[in-house]
């Protein structure tokens, strides 16, 4: 039996190493075996050197190196059966809860919205991103690499884009007309002109085109333009500037200040925050006439954004006053009550409507003037 | 007659699960020397193929590994996890099935050995 020195086992580990074996553990596995192969078949005074490297020699085909190789192949190999696994998963779990939510949501039942940012979420996060990184694997050409790479991106900004859309979450638009921009003037380019080049693929890439082009149009279709856009405001404040010129009108014709403190308040109330509104929305504290020169136009901005700066407190107020007011009055002949939800914008309501709905609050304040005048 | 490497691959994790299970704890070197032993030398495991599934098998989480100092240089010792304890039947009895199956598909008459 051979007896193995300190510095003949450090020659062994630097021989290992050098030869590529870089994992630490590989190394330690192979210098045990190859000091237990010397020590069992090495006799005492026997040619350390020369049975070294015909024991090293014995371990691989071309070079030491293969049994590294052969490791990482099968440890990759492993995380591509799990990263599959997860891949199929999760995209199953996506497509099905995408379309439970939205049969909730067309059925208008609650859990809606949780389903549907938990499959986008899903699809966006976890699906689309395995999937590029399974099928970069197999891609040799560095053009299909790219092509992946770009109709990954599009097609993970489009599911976020669409996602952000639907919970009103900032910069969605921009995403989804980014995605679209992409897909349609870099991907569909690169990958219709080099899949027609090959006969094999020239079919398939010339159906998959038209597919995505009439796709992308069809998004596109449903998109409004921003002239269209210009129009719906103009339009929305023509209507606001009108609602406020019965109001003023009405208000002047009455010609009799409210004796009812409530009734007062609620009205001086609805000055203040259709003008603190308007000058978050506008920059003016109210519509004139002119409004459409000074581009003063009332957007699709939602309420809740604008709540701070006293807007919230004062609608609060507005809230209780209007259910004194109808507690008050309640009992008396003719009196038409407040709705109690007319000013209740907190959770979805856009500030043309909110402006609108204030403008009714004070009609009907004026109305029950006159009716509890009589 | 020595077998060939390429027969040894697909059943290579199994021997060793089977190894293991019989010795308790074992390093690389004493699993390829039991089973050229158990086989009269028929078998012989290269180590080209015994580590790469080791490591494998460890990163499955069917064996675990503890380290020893021998002198100066560590001995990783592998020895069956709970996981592989519960997954070797199911592997003999698949590769017994896939005996089987080659007999039927080879025309192989039973005969003792």
């Amino acid at each position: 039996m051979y007896c193995l020195s300190d510095s003949q086992i450090d020659f062994i580990l630097n021989d290992i190493s050098a030869r590529g074996i870089e994992s630490v553990s590989l190394q330690q596995d192979l210098l045990d075996h190859i000091c237990c192969i010397i020590e069992h078949e090495l006799e005492e005074n026997g040619d350390f050197e020369r049975f070294y490297l015909a024991t090293v020699g014995s371990f691989y085909k071309s070079e030491l190196r293969e049994i590294e190789v052969e490791t990482q192949h099968l440890l990759t190999h492993k995380n591509y059966y799990v990263m599959k696994k997860i891949m199929l998963y999760s995209g199953t779990f996506a497509a099905a809860v995408l379309s439970f939510g939205i049969i909730l949501k067309f059925m208008h039942w609650p859990g809606a919205a949780v389903c549907i940012v938990l499959g986008l979420f899903a699809l966006s996060f976890i699906f689309l991103p395995l999937l590029f990184t399974l099928k970069i694997k197999e891609k040799q050409q560095n053009t299909d690499k790219a092509i992946l790479v770009v109709g990954a991106i599009s097609a993970v900004l489009i599911s976020v884009g669409v996602l952000f859309k639907i919970m009103h979450w900032p910069l969605a638009n921009m995403m989804t007309t980014a995605s679209l921009m992409i897909m349609l003037f870099v991907f569909l380019p690169v990958y219709f002109f080099t899949g027609i080049r090959n006969p094999q693929t020239k079919v398939n890439t010339t159906v998959s085109s038209i597919l995505l082009l009439c796709g992308c149009g069809l998004i596109l279709t449903l998109v409004r333009i921003p002239q269209t856009t210009h129009f719906q405001r103009l339009e929305d404040t023509a209507y606001f500037f009108r609602n406020e010129q019965i109001l003023k009108n009405e208000q002047q014709l009455l010609s009799v200040e409210p004796q009812d403190l409530n009734a007062k308040e609620i009205y001086t109330l609805c000055e203040s925050i259709k003008s603190q509104l308007l000058m978050k929305e506008t920059g003016q504290k109210a519509i004139t006439a002119d409004f459409e020169t000074k581009e003063a136009l009332i957007g699709e901005t939602w309420v809740n954004a604008y709540l701070s700066g006293g807007t919230e407190k004062n609608l609060k107020e507005l809230q209780q006053k209007i259910l004194a007011f109808n507690q008050a009055n309640g009992s008396k002949s003719g009196f038409e009550p407040i709705p109690e939800n007319a000013v209740d914008f907190w959770s979805q309501a856009k500030v043309k409507d909110a402006l609108n709905n204030l403008v009714q609050v004070q009609m009907l304040v004026l109305q029950n003037q006159k009716i509890l005048l009589e | 007659m020595i077998y060939s490497s390429e027969l040894i691959k697909g059943t290579l994790k199994t021997i060793v699960l089977k190894q293991l299970e019989n010795n308790k704890r074992m390093y690389g070197y004493e699993i390829t020397q039991k089973v050229k032993e158990l086989t009269s030398d028929k078998i012989q495991i290269t180590e080209g193929a015994l580590y790469p599934t080791l490591h494998a098998l460890e990163a499955d989480g069917l064996v675990t590994t503890e380290t020893e100092y021998i002198g100066k240089r560590v001995r990783k010792y592998y020895s069956l996890s709970p996981k592989g304890k519960s997954t070797i039947d199911e592997k003999i009895s698949e590769l017994a099935d896939f005996m089987n199956t080659m007999k039927f598909l080879l025309d192989i008459q039973p005969q003792t050995i």
